[in-house]
């Protein structure tokens, strides 16, 4: 573990001491991230189709790269980028060219203010992240929502009633969430007393969030499953009811830069219930002296909920578009309202 | 809410869009078209238009020899092939005079419950993923391999069996097959029962599926509905009780109903079905004489007395009955198929108007409805 602390101590130093080639390693160390998001999001894939195989009694992938078919992705991007392309007569071509890279950008957005490991170095604390942002909280939650805009120009650029009824039940569902998504996270943040995301990970340093917001947890985490859009709410894209939805209309590599970009944002999504609510890089203490760096427990605590997130879908029926507004305004609205009375009375006895 | 106003007369006003789910759609066992008029996502009206597989099945039968004819009723309805069969085969029993042997009647009745269960675990698995619950898809059609294996072993064939023959059935059971049957029933029996109890107590399954799609019993007898979609309604109708064919008045079991008539009380008759079905052939396969699997001369060239002859029999997916004219040669003179799929079909597009798009698939699914069988 010294070679990490040395590379991350380089990096660090380097930020921190406003070198003159400081733009250049933020810009490196940007790429890296968004690659090791990339690759994330990539191996949720490969774990979706395996671990999705298990629970339907299937293999899987298992062709492509040997027994457990691990180059099967290659194969279907290499698939996906030879098909040809086709953008229909009636689709309102920018907007339908542009739905792909808008949902792309606000993934890769989203991976600009992650942090990924706290470090101490010459007696004062940085963090591992691109950009350090005093309201990353708001950040996320504002660049997650351009996703929605990503899913309704396809939906009405794609100039098929099919796709156009994707794009509405995507707006109407994320009226429904995005409300007690947001105030989920504020009373999480209310506790923490700030907005940064680096300083709500500090403040969970003795007590993770999920055992003093356990209902927040569960609110932000419904809300989340909504937001990227899996089962139980794919109802943007459910095959049975309207085709594929808003992908109606999509083929060859924009279908897969499209669904490339839900991945991210499960992937985006499962590092911040990491962050905000399972403590981040704050390991467990039952490990005692041992020395785990932090991103470890991070990528640990991820994985679990990416696997929260595939299991959900091998589990459940999907609800209905009405189903799922009436959830969120019924249901999941009050329950964070309650969440945010609860955190504040926390504060005001504890804080 | 009557047959005769689910047509769309007139064009859609702005708030409305007028979609055509169909002939190709994902949600479709085949191609047939759904015009909906939608406003939001509620839909507002809705027409069946059906013939796009029509195959002049009919037709093609009065110009076969009765023989030859016995392998194409396997394509009437892949699903309950052997069912068609059977019926096709008592009808041209009825018209030759002849009788199978007691034990080919027993054959039967294990290869009609066989197909029963399967048609059912497909029907309910294809259902499933409507209400976007693939897993149990998968489940359903893990558990129907293993019944079609039996059939399999029986008939040779595992989709289109051809298995009845006039006086008798094809072939005789493979050796150790009680045992082997009674193995794979069992475990089967309680896979679906947990599988059952899975979906039963899942809270987002019976938001979709209780009182959805409620048909009454009254509509459902005006139009001819019958099987798994009228036992919904608490109607107990069962040819294999009210008109006990082949052996089935000396066996016991249930007539399952439910009392709602809505989607998850469909799905459910069939669930139970199939446990009926499954105590059916045990039964069967204890009770089953020794002897003859069938006529000990059959006539190499078929030629029934002139007459007529209406036969019916409990298919998987309501009642199928067939209608036969002949005029003494070796082909029938008329030939008329009365396919449960038909009437199903028709009972549709008054349950749709005033749910939403969403309810549509999980509505026509749990229907039950062979493509391939409505047009013939």
């Amino acid at each position: 573990m010294v070679i990490y602390d040395d590379i991350m101590y380089w990096l660090v130093f380097i930020f921190a001491e406003s070198h003159p080639y400081s733009d250049w390693i933020r810009g490196i160390l940007g790429g890296l991230v968004i690659g090791a998001v990339f690759g994330g999001a990539l191996v949720m894939v490969y774990l979706e189709r395996k671990f999705l195989g298990d629970i339907q009694s299937r293999i899987g992938p298992n062709r492509v790269g040997g027994r457990y078919g691990v180059l099967q992705l290659i194969a279907d991007a290499i698939k996906l980028f030879t098909k040809e392309d086709i953008i229909p007569a009636n689709a309102d071509k920018w907007l339908f060219i542009g739905a792909p890279i808008v949902a792309l950008t606000s993934g890769f957005l989203m991976v600009a203010v992650l942090p990924f490991d706290y470090l101490l170095i010459n007696g004062s604390y940085y963090a591992v992240n691109v950009t350090r942002m005093d309201i990353s909280i708001l950040y996320l939650e504002a660049v997650s929502g351009l996703a929605v805009f990503a899913i309704f120009m396809a939906g009405w650029g794609s100039g098929s009633k099919y796709s156009m009824l994707g794009g509405f039940r995507n707006i109407a569902k994320m009226i429904g969430y995005e409300i007690p998504l947001g105030v989920s996270i504020i009373s999480v943040a209310i506790m923490a007393q700030s907005l940064d995301i680096v300083e709500i990970v500090e403040a969970q340093d003795f007590l993770w969030n999920i055992m003093i917001h356990p209902l927040a947890f569960i609110v932000f985490g419904i809300c989340l499953v909504a937001d990227v859009g899996r089962i139980p709410f794919d109802q943007t894209e459910s095959e049975e009811e309207i085709i594929a939805g808003w992908a109606t209309e999509y083929s060859g590599m924009r279908w897969g830069l499209a669904f490339f970009a839900e991945y991210l944002h499960a992937v985006v999504g499962s590092f911040m219930v990491a962050l905000i609510f399972l403590g981040g890089w704050n390991g467990l203490p039952i490990v005692g002296n041992l020395y785990i760096p932090g991103i470890f427990w991070l990528i640990i605590k991820t994985i679990m909920v990416i696997m929260f997130f595939i299991w959900t879908r091998g589990a459940l029926p999907r609800y209905r578009i009405d189903q799922v507004v009436d959830l969120g305004w019924k249901c999941l609205l009050p329950l964070s309202l309650l969440c945010l009375v609860w955190s504040t009375i926390i504060g005001l006895v504890f804080g | 809410m009557t047959h005769e106003n689910t047509q769309i007369t007139s064009p859609p006003s702005p708030s409305e869009i007028l979609l055509h789910l169909g002939p190709q759609h994902p949600l479709q066992p085949g191609p047939f078209l759904l015009d909906l008029k939608i406003e939001g996502e509620t839909i507002r009206e809705a027409e069946l238009k059906i013939g796009y597989i029509h195959k002049g099945m009919e037709k093609v039968f009065e110009d076969r020899t009765y023989i030859q004819i016995m392998p194409l009723t396997d394509r009437i309805c892949y699903l309950a092939s052997n069912a068609n069969n059977d019926v096709y085969c008592r009808a041209v029993e009825e018209l030759l005079g002849i009788e199978p042997t007691p034990r080919a009647k027993y054959l039967r009745v294990i290869t009609n419950e066989l197909n029963r269960i399967q048609s059912h675990l497909l029907g309910i698995g294809e259902y499933t993923t409507d209400v976007g619950f693939l897993t149990m898809f998968i489940y359903m059609v893990r558990e129907r391999e293993s019944i079609v294996s039996l059939l399999e072993a029986i008939t040779g064939s595992r989709l289109n069996h051809n298995y009845a023959r006039f006086g008798g059935v094809a072939n005789d059971l493979p050796p150790n097959y009680k045992s082997m049957a009674l193995k794979t029933l069992g475990e089967v029996g309680k896979l679906v029962k947990s599988h059952d109890e899975m979906m039963s107590s899942d809270s987002i399954y019976l938001k979709r599926t209780k009182g959805v799609g409620v048909l009454t019993d009254k509509v459902a007898s005006e139009l001819g509905v019958a099987g798994p979609p009228l036992r919904a309604t608490g109607v107990e109708y069962d040819l294999r009780r009210i008109e006990p064919y082949l052996v089935y008045d000396d066996l016991d079991f249930k007539v399952i109903t439910q009392q709602d008539g809505d989607v998850f009380s469909r799905v459910k008759v069939r669930l139970l079905e199939i446990q009926e079905s499954i105590y059916i052939i045990e039964q069967c396969l204890d009770q089953m004489p020794s002897g003859p699997y069938k006529q000990h001369v059959t006539p190499y060239i078929t030629r029934p007395k002139v007459g007529e002859v209406y036969t019916r029999i409990e298919d998987p997916r309501g009642e199928l009955a067939m209608y036969l004219v002949s005029d003494g040669s070796n082909k029938p003179y008329r030939f008329r198929i009365r396919g449960p799929a038909f009437a199903t079909a028709q009972a549709l597009p008054p349950l749709l108007i005033g749910t939403y798009m969403a309810d549509v698939a999980a509505i026509a699914a749990s229907m039950d409805s062979c493509t391939s069988e409505v047009d013939r």
